[in-house]
Protein backbone atom coordinates (compact mmCIF):
# COMPACT_ATOMS: atom_id res chain seq x y z
CA UNK A 1 0.00 0.00 0.00
CA UNK A 2 1.62 3.58 -1.28
CA UNK A 3 3.06 5.52 1.93
CA UNK A 4 0.74 7.96 3.60
CA UNK A 5 2.63 11.12 2.17
CA UNK A 6 2.48 9.84 -1.34
CA UNK A 7 -0.74 10.11 -1.05
CA UNK A 8 -1.44 13.56 0.60
CA UNK A 9 0.47 14.54 -2.56
CA UNK A 10 -1.21 13.47 -4.78
CA UNK A 11 -4.44 14.62 -3.12
CA UNK A 12 -2.86 17.89 -3.31
CA UNK A 13 -2.07 18.38 -6.69
CA UNK A 14 -4.84 16.63 -8.10
CA UNK A 15 -7.22 19.36 -5.82
CA UNK A 16 -4.91 22.74 -7.60
CA UNK A 17 -5.27 21.23 -10.56
CA UNK A 18 -9.34 20.68 -9.67
CA UNK A 19 -9.56 24.15 -8.94
CA UNK A 20 -7.95 25.28 -12.30
CA UNK A 21 -10.37 23.63 -14.38
CA UNK A 22 -13.27 24.96 -12.08
CA UNK A 23 -12.68 28.21 -12.94
CA UNK A 24 -11.79 27.58 -16.57
CA UNK A 25 -15.33 25.84 -16.74
CA UNK A 26 -16.80 28.79 -15.01
CA UNK A 27 -15.13 31.40 -17.40
CA UNK A 28 -16.19 29.76 -20.43
CA UNK A 29 -19.63 29.30 -19.00
CA UNK A 30 -20.21 33.06 -18.28
CA UNK A 31 -18.36 33.85 -22.46
CA UNK A 32 -20.68 31.31 -23.61
CA UNK A 33 -23.53 32.86 -21.89
CA UNK A 34 -22.55 36.38 -23.41
CA UNK A 35 -21.67 35.20 -26.66
CA UNK A 36 -25.31 33.20 -26.96
CA UNK A 37 -27.22 36.55 -26.66
CA UNK A 38 -25.07 37.99 -29.42
CA UNK A 39 -25.76 34.82 -31.65
CA UNK A 40 -29.55 35.80 -30.64
CA UNK A 41 -29.34 39.36 -31.51
CA UNK A 42 -27.44 38.37 -34.56
CA UNK A 43 -30.52 35.85 -36.28
CA UNK A 44 -32.92 38.36 -37.36
CA UNK A 45 -30.63 40.64 -39.25
CA UNK A 46 -28.98 37.36 -40.27
CA UNK A 47 -32.46 35.84 -41.66
CA UNK A 48 -33.63 38.68 -43.16
CA UNK A 49 -31.14 39.45 -45.61
CA UNK A 50 -31.26 35.81 -46.56
CA UNK A 51 -34.79 36.52 -47.47
CA UNK A 52 -34.31 39.68 -48.85
CA UNK A 53 -31.54 38.48 -51.51
CA UNK A 54 -34.20 35.53 -52.08
CA UNK A 55 -36.44 37.87 -53.16
CA UNK A 56 -34.51 39.90 -55.14
CA UNK A 57 -33.51 36.43 -57.36
CA UNK A 58 -37.31 35.33 -57.56
CA UNK A 59 -38.23 38.66 -59.16
CA UNK A 60 -35.22 39.33 -61.44
CA UNK A 61 -34.25 35.91 -62.01
CA UNK A 62 -31.51 36.08 -64.78
CA UNK A 63 -29.75 38.44 -63.38
CA UNK A 64 -25.95 38.38 -64.12
CA UNK A 65 -23.61 39.58 -61.53
CA UNK A 66 -20.05 38.81 -60.90
CA UNK A 67 -20.84 37.61 -57.27
CA UNK A 68 -23.64 35.08 -58.40
CA UNK A 69 -22.32 31.43 -60.01
CA UNK A 70 -21.87 32.02 -63.48
CA UNK A 71 -23.27 29.37 -65.90
CA UNK A 72 -20.46 27.75 -67.42
CA UNK A 73 -18.18 27.22 -64.50
CA UNK A 74 -14.43 26.27 -65.54
CA UNK A 75 -12.82 23.12 -65.23
CA UNK A 76 -12.73 22.09 -61.29
CA UNK A 77 -8.94 21.34 -60.97
CA UNK A 78 -7.92 24.61 -62.02
CA UNK A 79 -10.01 26.38 -59.54
CA UNK A 80 -8.39 28.71 -56.67
CA UNK A 81 -10.25 27.71 -53.56
CA UNK A 82 -9.69 30.30 -50.65
CA UNK A 83 -11.00 29.04 -47.41
CA UNK A 84 -11.20 30.38 -44.24
CA UNK A 85 -10.50 28.15 -40.82
CA UNK A 86 -12.00 29.47 -37.85
CA UNK A 87 -9.99 27.18 -34.76
CA UNK A 88 -9.97 28.74 -31.78
CA UNK A 89 -6.83 30.52 -30.10
CA UNK A 90 -6.33 28.24 -27.09
CA UNK A 91 -6.63 24.32 -26.99
CA UNK A 92 -8.50 22.29 -23.76
CA UNK A 93 -11.69 22.27 -25.78
CA UNK A 94 -12.30 18.64 -26.02
CA UNK A 95 -12.59 17.88 -29.70
CA UNK A 96 -13.21 21.29 -30.86
CA UNK A 97 -10.13 22.05 -32.88
CA UNK A 98 -9.77 18.35 -33.78
CA UNK A 99 -13.00 18.08 -35.56
CA UNK A 100 -12.11 22.01 -37.39
CA UNK A 101 -9.21 20.73 -38.71
CA UNK A 102 -9.84 17.47 -39.89
CA UNK A 103 -12.46 18.54 -41.95
CA UNK A 104 -9.73 21.15 -43.29
CA UNK A 105 -7.76 18.40 -44.33
CA UNK A 106 -10.26 16.90 -45.79
CA UNK A 107 -11.38 20.24 -47.85
CA UNK A 108 -7.29 20.35 -48.96
CA UNK A 109 -7.93 16.69 -50.72
CA UNK A 110 -10.46 18.42 -53.14
CA UNK A 111 -9.40 19.41 -56.79
CA UNK A 112 -8.75 22.41 -56.95
CA UNK A 113 -4.97 24.86 -55.33
CA UNK A 114 -6.11 25.50 -52.56
CA UNK A 115 -4.98 28.59 -49.82
CA UNK A 116 -6.15 28.48 -45.95
CA UNK A 117 -6.47 32.11 -44.31
CA UNK A 118 -6.86 30.54 -40.58
CA UNK A 119 -8.33 32.02 -37.97
CA UNK A 120 -6.94 31.19 -34.31
CA UNK A 121 -3.48 31.05 -32.92
CA UNK A 122 -4.27 27.25 -32.36
CA UNK A 123 -5.01 26.70 -35.96
CA UNK A 124 -2.26 28.53 -37.18
CA UNK A 125 0.23 26.71 -35.24
CA UNK A 126 -0.78 23.59 -36.52
CA UNK A 127 -0.88 24.60 -40.27
CA UNK A 128 2.58 25.88 -39.85
CA UNK A 129 4.08 23.12 -38.39
CA UNK A 130 2.53 20.31 -40.65
CA UNK A 131 1.08 22.15 -43.99
CA UNK A 132 -0.88 19.75 -46.20
CA UNK A 133 -0.05 18.90 -50.15
CA UNK A 134 -0.64 21.58 -52.47
CA UNK A 135 -1.84 23.82 -49.77
CA UNK A 136 -1.09 27.21 -49.47
CA UNK A 137 -1.34 28.81 -45.86
CA UNK A 138 -1.46 33.12 -45.60
CA UNK A 139 0.52 33.51 -42.33
CA UNK A 140 0.01 37.37 -42.97
CA UNK A 141 -4.13 36.68 -41.75
CA UNK A 142 -4.03 37.17 -38.27
CA UNK A 143 -7.20 37.82 -36.65
CA UNK A 144 -8.29 36.74 -33.33
CA UNK A 145 -11.32 34.85 -32.31
CA UNK A 146 -11.78 36.09 -29.50
CA UNK A 147 -14.77 38.32 -29.01
CA UNK A 148 -16.16 38.16 -32.89
CA UNK A 149 -17.20 42.31 -33.51
CA UNK A 150 -18.74 43.61 -36.78
CA UNK A 151 -15.54 45.42 -37.18
CA UNK A 152 -13.39 42.36 -37.57
CA UNK A 153 -16.03 40.66 -39.47
CA UNK A 154 -15.75 43.37 -42.47
CA UNK A 155 -11.79 43.71 -42.55
CA UNK A 156 -12.11 39.81 -42.92
CA UNK A 157 -14.76 39.97 -45.64
CA UNK A 158 -13.10 43.02 -47.07
CA UNK A 159 -10.24 41.20 -47.61
CA UNK A 160 -11.67 38.44 -49.29
CA UNK A 161 -14.20 40.38 -51.37
CA UNK A 162 -11.10 41.95 -52.66
CA UNK A 163 -8.76 38.95 -53.70
CA UNK A 164 -12.63 37.55 -55.51
CA UNK A 165 -12.74 40.58 -57.32
CA UNK A 166 -9.68 40.78 -58.16
CA UNK A 167 -9.24 36.96 -59.47
CA UNK A 168 -7.10 35.84 -57.07
CA UNK A 169 -9.79 33.24 -55.62
CA UNK A 170 -12.73 31.55 -57.40
CA UNK A 171 -14.40 29.89 -54.59
CA UNK A 172 -14.48 31.16 -50.95
CA UNK A 173 -15.54 29.12 -48.23
CA UNK A 174 -15.67 29.42 -44.74
CA UNK A 175 -15.54 26.05 -42.22
CA UNK A 176 -17.11 27.11 -38.91
CA UNK A 177 -18.41 25.36 -36.14
CA UNK A 178 -22.65 25.17 -36.15
CA UNK A 179 -23.85 24.83 -31.81
CA UNK A 180 -26.71 21.87 -32.90
CA UNK A 181 -28.14 21.93 -29.87
CA UNK A 182 -26.36 22.12 -26.44
CA UNK A 183 -24.35 19.21 -26.65
CA UNK A 184 -23.43 18.91 -29.64
CA UNK A 185 -21.53 20.53 -32.33
CA UNK A 186 -20.58 20.31 -35.76
CA UNK A 187 -18.35 21.37 -38.14
CA UNK A 188 -18.91 22.64 -41.70
CA UNK A 189 -17.96 23.91 -44.86
CA UNK A 190 -19.55 26.82 -46.44
CA UNK A 191 -19.44 28.48 -49.94
CA UNK A 192 -19.44 31.97 -49.41
CA UNK A 193 -18.43 33.29 -52.86
CA UNK A 194 -19.98 32.98 -55.47
CA UNK A 195 -23.03 33.20 -53.78
CA UNK A 196 -25.40 30.25 -55.46
CA UNK A 197 -28.75 31.07 -56.20
CA UNK A 198 -29.95 27.70 -55.54
CA UNK A 199 -29.24 27.94 -51.72
CA UNK A 200 -31.34 30.67 -51.43
CA UNK A 201 -34.03 28.67 -51.58
CA UNK A 202 -35.96 26.05 -54.09
CA UNK A 203 -37.11 28.15 -57.28
CA UNK A 204 -40.56 27.93 -57.29
CA UNK A 205 -42.14 27.36 -60.09
CA UNK A 206 -44.84 30.07 -60.90
CA UNK A 207 -47.83 29.31 -62.84
CA UNK A 208 -48.68 30.74 -65.58
CA UNK A 209 -51.35 33.75 -65.24
CA UNK A 210 -50.73 34.19 -61.56
CA UNK A 211 -50.46 37.97 -61.22
CA UNK A 212 -46.74 38.32 -60.27
CA UNK A 213 -46.12 41.79 -57.61
CA UNK A 214 -43.13 43.58 -59.52
CA UNK A 215 -40.46 45.08 -57.64
CA UNK A 216 -38.38 48.27 -58.40
CA UNK A 217 -35.22 48.06 -57.53
CA UNK A 218 -33.44 51.50 -57.07
CA UNK A 219 -31.07 52.76 -59.11
CA UNK A 220 -30.62 49.66 -60.15
CA UNK A 221 -30.47 45.98 -60.07
CA UNK A 222 -27.09 45.93 -60.09
CA UNK A 223 -26.27 49.02 -57.67
CA UNK A 224 -28.69 47.44 -55.16
CA UNK A 225 -26.65 43.93 -55.04
CA UNK A 226 -23.27 45.81 -55.25
CA UNK A 227 -24.23 47.33 -52.03
CA UNK A 228 -25.84 44.26 -50.27
CA UNK A 229 -23.42 41.24 -51.15
CA UNK A 230 -20.24 42.71 -49.26
CA UNK A 231 -22.82 43.28 -46.45
CA UNK A 232 -24.02 40.23 -46.55
CA UNK A 233 -21.02 38.16 -46.79
CA UNK A 234 -19.88 40.54 -43.52
CA UNK A 235 -22.85 39.22 -41.89
CA UNK A 236 -22.16 35.57 -42.68
CA UNK A 237 -18.89 35.79 -41.79
CA UNK A 238 -20.24 37.53 -38.41
CA UNK A 239 -22.50 34.84 -37.92
CA UNK A 240 -20.34 31.89 -38.21
CA UNK A 241 -17.37 33.73 -35.77
CA UNK A 242 -20.00 34.04 -33.62
CA UNK A 243 -21.32 30.21 -33.76
CA UNK A 244 -18.07 28.96 -33.76
CA UNK A 245 -17.43 30.99 -30.82
CA UNK A 246 -20.20 29.46 -28.89
CA UNK A 247 -19.55 26.42 -29.78
CA UNK A 248 -15.94 27.16 -28.37
CA UNK A 249 -16.75 28.28 -25.13
CA UNK A 250 -19.26 25.38 -24.90
CA UNK A 251 -17.23 22.67 -26.19
CA UNK A 252 -14.41 24.45 -23.22
CA UNK A 253 -17.16 24.08 -20.60
CA UNK A 254 -17.81 20.98 -21.32
CA UNK A 255 -14.57 19.48 -21.65
CA UNK A 256 -13.65 21.14 -18.18
CA UNK A 257 -16.60 20.26 -16.46
CA UNK A 258 -16.12 16.52 -17.10
CA UNK A 259 -12.26 16.76 -15.90
CA UNK A 260 -13.54 18.18 -12.98
CA UNK A 261 -15.73 15.61 -12.40
CA UNK A 262 -13.03 12.85 -13.21
CA UNK A 263 -10.87 15.24 -10.66
CA UNK A 264 -13.56 14.85 -8.16
CA UNK A 265 -13.88 10.94 -8.66
CA UNK A 266 -9.96 10.56 -8.21
CA UNK A 267 -9.98 12.70 -5.15
CA UNK A 268 -12.94 10.07 -3.53
CA UNK A 269 -10.48 7.20 -4.45
CA UNK A 270 -7.70 8.43 -2.87
CA UNK A 271 -9.28 9.70 0.32
CA UNK A 272 -10.51 5.96 0.62
CA UNK A 273 -6.76 4.97 -0.07
CA UNK A 274 -5.70 7.27 2.43
CA UNK A 275 -7.70 6.43 5.61
CA UNK A 276 -7.06 2.59 4.91
CA UNK A 277 -3.39 3.04 4.97
CA UNK A 278 -3.89 5.69 8.14
CA UNK A 279 -5.61 3.00 9.40
CA UNK A 280 -2.95 0.18 8.64
CA UNK A 281 -0.77 2.44 10.04
CA UNK A 282 -2.60 2.54 13.49
CA UNK A 283 -3.60 -0.99 13.08
CA UNK A 284 0.20 -1.69 13.08
CA UNK A 285 1.14 0.29 16.01
CA UNK A 286 -1.68 -1.00 18.17
CA UNK A 287 0.01 -4.06 17.20
CA UNK A 288 3.97 -3.22 17.69
CA UNK A 289 2.89 -1.84 21.41
CA UNK A 290 0.51 -4.79 22.26
CA UNK A 291 3.39 -7.05 21.22
CA UNK A 292 5.23 -5.12 22.92
CA UNK A 293 4.34 -4.94 26.49
CA UNK A 294 3.35 -8.68 25.93
CA UNK A 295 6.85 -9.66 25.22
CA UNK A 296 7.69 -7.40 28.93
CA UNK A 297 4.88 -9.26 30.81
CA UNK A 298 5.61 -12.46 29.82
CA UNK A 299 9.46 -11.50 31.19
CA UNK A 300 8.76 -10.05 34.61
CA UNK B 1 -52.12 60.37 -42.03
CA UNK B 2 -52.05 56.74 -43.14
CA UNK B 3 -49.12 54.88 -41.50
CA UNK B 4 -47.00 51.78 -42.71
CA UNK B 5 -45.00 48.87 -40.31
CA UNK B 6 -41.27 49.54 -40.34
CA UNK B 7 -38.45 47.27 -39.21
CA UNK B 8 -35.09 48.40 -38.81
CA UNK B 9 -32.94 45.38 -38.38
CA UNK B 10 -28.83 45.97 -37.63
CA UNK B 11 -26.36 43.20 -37.06
CA UNK B 12 -26.52 43.42 -33.46
CA UNK B 13 -30.05 43.89 -32.79
CA UNK B 14 -33.66 44.96 -33.72
CA UNK B 15 -33.30 48.67 -33.45
CA UNK B 16 -37.10 49.91 -34.51
CA UNK B 17 -40.54 48.17 -35.05
CA UNK B 18 -43.30 49.44 -34.85
CA UNK B 19 -45.38 52.25 -37.37
CA UNK B 20 -44.59 55.24 -38.67
CA UNK B 21 -46.11 57.88 -40.94
CA UNK B 22 -42.81 58.19 -43.11
CA UNK B 23 -39.32 57.31 -42.98
CA UNK B 24 -36.19 59.03 -44.91
CA UNK B 25 -33.23 57.03 -46.33
CA UNK B 26 -29.81 57.95 -47.16
CA UNK B 27 -29.77 56.04 -50.75
CA UNK B 28 -26.69 56.49 -52.78
CA UNK B 29 -28.62 59.11 -55.27
CA UNK B 30 -29.72 60.96 -52.82
CA UNK B 31 -32.19 60.90 -49.64
CA UNK B 32 -35.55 58.86 -50.04
CA UNK B 33 -38.04 59.24 -48.92
CA UNK B 34 -40.74 56.79 -48.17
CA UNK B 35 -45.02 56.77 -46.68
CA UNK B 36 -47.68 54.57 -46.92
CA UNK B 37 -48.78 53.15 -49.87
CA UNK B 38 -45.22 52.80 -51.51
CA UNK B 39 -44.41 50.95 -54.63
CA UNK B 40 -42.85 47.29 -53.95
CA UNK B 41 -39.31 48.55 -53.85
CA UNK B 42 -35.87 47.54 -52.88
CA UNK B 43 -33.70 50.56 -52.21
CA UNK B 44 -29.40 49.91 -51.37
CA UNK B 45 -29.15 52.30 -48.55
CA UNK B 46 -25.63 54.00 -47.54
CA UNK B 47 -23.69 55.34 -44.64
CA UNK B 48 -25.87 58.83 -43.46
CA UNK B 49 -28.54 59.68 -41.36
CA UNK B 50 -32.20 57.75 -41.43
CA UNK B 51 -35.25 59.62 -39.68
CA UNK B 52 -38.99 58.33 -39.17
CA UNK B 53 -41.56 60.42 -38.18
CA UNK B 54 -43.50 57.28 -35.56
CA UNK B 55 -47.66 57.98 -35.14
CA UNK B 56 -47.05 60.27 -32.87
CA UNK B 57 -45.70 62.81 -34.93
CA UNK B 58 -42.23 62.94 -33.27
CA UNK B 59 -39.06 62.53 -35.41
CA UNK B 60 -36.89 59.73 -34.70
CA UNK B 61 -32.98 59.89 -35.84
CA UNK B 62 -30.46 57.49 -36.58
CA UNK B 63 -27.12 57.06 -38.32
CA UNK B 64 -27.12 54.03 -40.22
CA UNK B 65 -24.35 51.62 -42.25
CA UNK B 66 -24.44 50.27 -45.36
CA UNK B 67 -27.64 47.69 -46.25
CA UNK B 68 -30.76 47.75 -47.97
CA UNK B 69 -34.45 48.54 -47.80
CA UNK B 70 -37.15 46.75 -48.89
CA UNK B 71 -41.20 48.09 -49.05
CA UNK B 72 -42.98 45.54 -50.06
CA UNK B 73 -47.48 45.42 -49.11
CA UNK B 74 -46.88 48.41 -47.36
CA UNK B 75 -44.07 47.06 -44.91
CA UNK B 76 -40.33 48.26 -44.73
CA UNK B 77 -38.00 46.17 -43.78
CA UNK B 78 -34.59 48.17 -43.33
CA UNK B 79 -31.68 45.86 -43.15
CA UNK B 80 -28.23 47.61 -42.62
CA UNK B 81 -24.73 46.42 -40.55
CA UNK B 82 -25.14 49.39 -37.84
CA UNK B 83 -28.03 51.27 -36.50
CA UNK B 84 -27.09 53.99 -33.56
CA UNK B 85 -29.34 56.93 -32.18
CA UNK B 86 -27.74 60.20 -31.72
CA UNK B 87 -27.11 59.74 -27.52
CA UNK B 88 -25.71 56.34 -28.29
CA UNK B 89 -22.69 57.80 -30.68
CA UNK B 90 -19.03 57.39 -28.60
CA UNK B 91 -18.27 61.28 -29.94
CA UNK B 92 -14.95 60.64 -29.02
CA UNK B 93 -14.47 57.30 -30.59
CA UNK B 94 -16.01 58.68 -33.98
CA UNK B 95 -13.78 61.71 -33.65
CA UNK B 96 -10.37 59.11 -33.41
CA UNK B 97 -11.71 57.37 -35.83
CA UNK B 98 -12.03 60.40 -38.17
CA UNK B 99 -8.78 61.40 -37.31
CA UNK B 100 -7.00 58.17 -37.63
CA UNK B 101 -8.59 58.05 -40.94
CA UNK B 102 -8.09 61.58 -42.12
CA UNK B 103 -3.97 60.92 -41.15
CA UNK B 104 -4.34 57.47 -42.97
CA UNK B 105 -5.54 59.21 -46.39
CA UNK B 106 -2.24 61.37 -46.16
CA UNK B 107 -0.11 58.13 -46.75
CA UNK B 108 0.39 56.13 -49.71
CA UNK B 109 -2.10 53.22 -49.99
CA UNK B 110 -3.26 50.72 -52.24
CA UNK B 111 -6.97 50.45 -53.82
CA UNK B 112 -8.23 48.32 -51.63
CA UNK B 113 -6.69 50.22 -48.52
CA UNK B 114 -7.98 53.32 -49.89
CA UNK B 115 -11.73 52.16 -49.82
CA UNK B 116 -11.70 50.83 -46.56
CA UNK B 117 -10.40 53.99 -45.27
CA UNK B 118 -13.35 56.02 -47.26
CA UNK B 119 -15.80 53.80 -45.90
CA UNK B 120 -14.31 54.41 -42.50
CA UNK B 121 -13.92 58.11 -42.90
CA UNK B 122 -17.97 58.10 -43.91
CA UNK B 123 -18.89 56.31 -41.20
CA UNK B 124 -17.02 58.72 -38.77
CA UNK B 125 -18.19 61.70 -40.13
CA UNK B 126 -22.03 61.04 -40.64
CA UNK B 127 -21.15 59.85 -36.73
CA UNK B 128 -19.85 63.20 -35.95
CA UNK B 129 -22.93 65.30 -37.87
CA UNK B 130 -25.38 63.45 -35.97
CA UNK B 131 -24.23 63.71 -32.74
CA UNK B 132 -24.17 67.33 -33.20
CA UNK B 133 -27.55 68.03 -35.02
CA UNK B 134 -29.37 65.90 -32.31
CA UNK B 135 -27.51 64.22 -29.91
CA UNK B 136 -25.91 67.26 -27.54
CA UNK B 137 -29.86 67.85 -26.46
CA UNK B 138 -28.96 65.58 -23.33
CA UNK B 139 -26.05 66.26 -22.58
Amino acid sequence: MANIREIQGRMKSIQDTMKITNAMYMISSSKMKRAKKVLSDTEPYFYGMQSAISRILRHVPDIEHPYFESEHPGPSHEKRIGTIVVTADKGLAGAYNHNILKLAEEQAKLPGSHTFYVLGELGRQNFRKKKPENVEVDLTFRYTVQRPTMHRARLISERLLHLFQEGNLDEVHIIYTVMVNAMTAEPQVLQLLPLKKASFGPAIAIPYGVHQEEIMLNPSADAVLSAIIPNYVTGVIYGCLVESYASEQNARMTAMESSTRSAKEMLRDLSVEFNRARQAAITQEITEVISGAKAQKSKS
Amino acid sequence: MSSFGLRVLSSDRVFFEGRVNMLVLPAPDGEAGILAHHADMVIAVQNGEMRFQTEDGEWHYAVVGTGLAEVINNRALVLVDTAERPEEIDEKRAQEALERAQEELRQKQSIEEYYVTQATLARALSRLKEKNRHGNINN
